[in-house]
């Protein structure tokens, strides 16, 4: 919804936009001009910006931001590949529907990050646990949205393919894969935000490298434009994850993009 | 007319479905047989089993007592031989027209399905909108893609499911018209489930009557009319309102009125 | 119905059938009955009553404030398109950053205390409400609305009698899926944000100690609990539309 709101925005929108950021960004820098607050509570907006750009200087916020994005790729693929995987025979076969869906229900109902802990002792600290617990935060959405849209496709499509005689392989490509797309590809969209947030989690609960370690340190050393300006890099991933999808989302749903003029 | 393959023959048929658990006889004793390149049309009140009597034919429903026999043969499934049009034009929305056109063609190389799909485009009258999708296009033109894409497979019998019933009047008198055109052009045997008096009668060579609960064929009336048939000469509309005084609904005097 | 009371015990008996061959280190996951006794005793210490009662605390204070705001934000963005186009761009830019990226800022804000626990619940709580509020109002019926200014309703009254009942399934959705996230996040902001005492407390020093049972009676008691609060929360769900559908009939 934000991007059909953001498409039809006019120039007159867009600076209607730009007043609350610019009110932060007065109140911010007048915050620190007037010494409301110590140097460690609140920095000068440049100061983050500076931060920003020597980190990026020195390489290290690049080193960081590979790690973390090395991790939630795989973390993402792990989870959502096999989401997608089950939710699909979940939505074909009833059988494996009552035996296997109450299970996945039952178990979405743990807060997944109370299973840092377990998961830390089962696979160690290191890399592994990571990427584990980011495949977790991905399986949940992309296995219900793969569930919904299977089954959701309308029976006057299987009927239509059962006439034509298609079997297996051609029913699941022609027919049931892009009726259930809207609703996967909106799964990828929940798996891959969760991923990013579970993966932040994950590295400021320990970790080496990533952005989320790097907040954490600089934390600890009261290196306050540090943590400000990794919470705006993780926002601005998370933004451009978020429009790579819809690009994507727009190409590959062109046939229901023309049918109601906007994105769902 | 020289006969083709595709003779349908229907012996003794009866279908009843389980409601509630006690049995429901939609379909009794239906006995039928329609010659290649026929037109027929069945006409009837909602609930009188005559879209069930086309699922039978198209091997959708099975489970039925008596025969359904084509060329002889039992119809245990649905097979190419056979082609359908739903009332809901059923196009897949996430593929073009093209594709939509092509859904049904099996292992034909790329280059002779476009040639078959441009060529039945070309006959429903839709060439130049291959790329479309189909959300792009009218009732009457989605209606059209999914006639062209059942002729595609060159069914020898097409079954229309009251294909023109959700479109506006004067569209749906002029898809009458290029149904005939269609229908002379592929010389195949086409089954149409209406409940439009005048439909039937325009395109049918007989008009199978059904009456309901359970489902019978109450009459068959042989149109002799040469084609294209005026709907509004005196005999049109004295068969018609024969028809009419079937479902009690007939006119005292019938009159002429011209469009 | 059946499906959901067998559930448990199947899954009771399939864990005790792969743990049982022996196979299973229990290091890695205890006998089930060994998990009961460390519950039981937790349980009689009052010390998992406490655990309990600390995370039902926060969880509900920032649920509550998360949704109050949500809800009022929701409301302002839906009513109003110029609130619409003033704030919604910020709130979406906002909305990109990971909840859990908020605690180091928070927490040097506001230093290892209750508060910040309770905020990055309230933020998190937040989203999902405003979002749905917002939703459901701009997809009133315009016919409602028009049907209301001919009966000459005033503002205030159009929002009470018409907008809000209208919207409602909506910001019911939102209240269910604000409910889901702060307990995602309670247990996150008691991991990261050092806390004596809670169930993210207890699930952590099972993990120091390597007290496997530990671990597990906590995750577990963590997600009855959500599970218990969705439940009450759809129960309400569905009493308030009934309540509506009685209300139509007359």
């Amino acid at each position: 919804m934000s991007k059909s709101l953001l498409k039809r925005f006019e120039w007159k929108d867009k600076l209607l936009a730009l007043i609350v950021p610019l009110l932060v960004l007065v109140a911010w820098q007048s915050a620190v001009s007037l010494q409301l607050f110590s140097e460690m509570i609140l920095v000068p907006p440049l100061t983050v910006m500076n931060t920003l750009v020597d980190l990026a200087r020195t390489g290290d916020l690049t080193n960081n931001i590979i790690s973390s994005l090395k991790r939630v790729l795989s973390g993402f693929l792990l989870g959502a590949s096999t989401g997608f995987f089950l939710g699909l025979l979940m939505g074909l076969s009833s059988l494996l529907d009552r035996f296997v869906g109450p299970l996945i229900k039952a178990c979405k109902q743990v807060p997944q990050f109370a299973l840092m802990p377990l998961i830390i002792l089962w696979f160690g600290i290191d890399e592994v646990s990571k990427v584990v617990f980011i495949s977790i935060g991905a399986f949940f959405p992309m296995v219900f949205n793969t569930y919904q849209g299977v089954s959701g496709v309308p029976k006057k499509y299987r009927e239509l393919a059962r006439v034509f005689n298609y079997k297996s392989f051609r029913y699941l490509t022609k027919v049931i894969l892009p009726g259930a797309l809207p609703s996967i590809i909106t799964g990828v969209r929940h798996s891959l935000g969760l991923s990013w947030m579970f993966v932040v989690g994950a590295e400021l609960f320990g970790s080496e490298s990533g952005v989320g370690y790097m907040m954490v340190w600089a934390r600890q050393l009261f290196q306050i434009d540090i943590v400000m300006a990794g919470l705006f890099v993780i926002g601005i991933i998370g933004f451009t994850m978020n429009i790579i999808l819809q690009i994507i989302e727009k190409r590959v749903l062109r046939w229901r993009v023309s049918f109601d003029g906007r994105m769902a | 007319m020289s006969i083709g393959k595709g003779i349908l023959e229907i012996k003794n048929l009866s279908k009843s479905f389980i409601v509630d658990n006690n049995p429901l006889q939609v379909l009794n004793d239906i006995n039928i047989t329609i010659p290649p390149g026929n037109f027929v049309s069945i006409i009837g009140s909602s609930g009188c089993g005559k879209t069930t009597l086309l699922r039978i034919v198209l091997g959708l429903e099975t489970n039925y007592e008596g025969d359904a026999l084509i060329d002889g043969e039992q119809i245990e499934g649905p097979g190419i031989n056979r082609g359908i049009v739903f009332q809901d034009h059923r196009l897949l929305p996430w593929l073009t027209v093209g594709e939509n056109v092509a859904f049904g063609l099996d292992g034909k190389s790329r280059k002779e399905t476009e040639v078959i799909v441009d060529e039945h485009l070309k006959l429903v009258g839709l060439n130049g909108f291959k790329s479309a999708y189909p959300c792009q296009l009218s009732g009457g033109m989605a209606q059209r893609a999914a006639i062209a894409r059942a002729l595609a497979n060159k069914p020898e019998i097409l079954l229309l499911d009251e294909p023109l019933g959700s479109l506006d009047a004067m569209t749906r008198m002029h898809m009458q018209k290029e149904l005939e055109r269609i229908w002379l052009f592929e010389k195949i045997t086409m089954i149409l489930v209406t409940h439009d008096v005048e439909e039937a009668i325009y395109l049918g060579d007989k008009v199978v009557i059904m009456s309901s609960r359970p489902g019978v064929i109450k009459k068959i009336i042989d149109i002799p009319f040469t084609r294209p048939r005026d709907r509004s000469s005196y005999e049109f509309m004295q068969i018609k309102s024969e028809i009419l005084e079937e479902f009690h609904l007939g006119v005292e005097h019938p009159f002429i009125y011209s469009i | 119905m059946l499906v959901s009371i067998t559930l448990p015990v199947r899954l009771i008996l399939f864990w005790q059938l792969i743990t049982s061959t022996g196979y299973v280190s229990p290091h890695i996951l205890p006998l089930p009955k060994n998990v009961i006794k460390i519950f039981l005793s937790l349980f009689s210490e009052e010390r998992l009553m406490l655990h309990i009662v600390i995370s039902l605390r926060r969880v509900m204070s920032g649920f509550l404030i998360g949704i109050a705001a949500g809800f009022s934000f929701g409301l302002l963005i839906g009513l109003s398109r110029t609130g619409e186009k003033i704030f919604a761009p910020f709130f979406h830019a906002l909305r990109q950053v990971p909840m859990i990226g908020w605690i180091p800022l928070i927490v040097m804000w506001f230093g290892m205390s209750e508060l910040p626990r309770i905020l990055v619940i309230a933020i998190s709580a937040f989203y999902p409400m405003a979002l749905n509020t917002f939703t459901g109002v701009r997809n009133v019926p315009s016919e409602y609305i028009e049907l209301a200014s001919v009966y000459g309703y005033k503002r205030l009254k159009l929002i009470r009698r018409v907008i809000i009942p209208a919207a409602l399934p909506s910001i019911i959705t939102g209240i269910t899926l604000s409910l889901g996230m702060s307990w995602v996040i309670l247990v996150a902001a008691e991991l990261l944000i050092e806390t004596p005492v809670g169930i993210g407390r207890l699930i952590s020093n099972g993990r120091e100690t390597c007290n496997m049972e530990q671990v597990l009676v906590g995750i577990i008691t963590v997600a009855l609990l959500g599970f218990i609060m969705t439940m009450m929360i759809e129960k309400l769900a569905k009493v308030v539309e009934r309540g509506r559908s009685i209300h139509q009939e007359l």
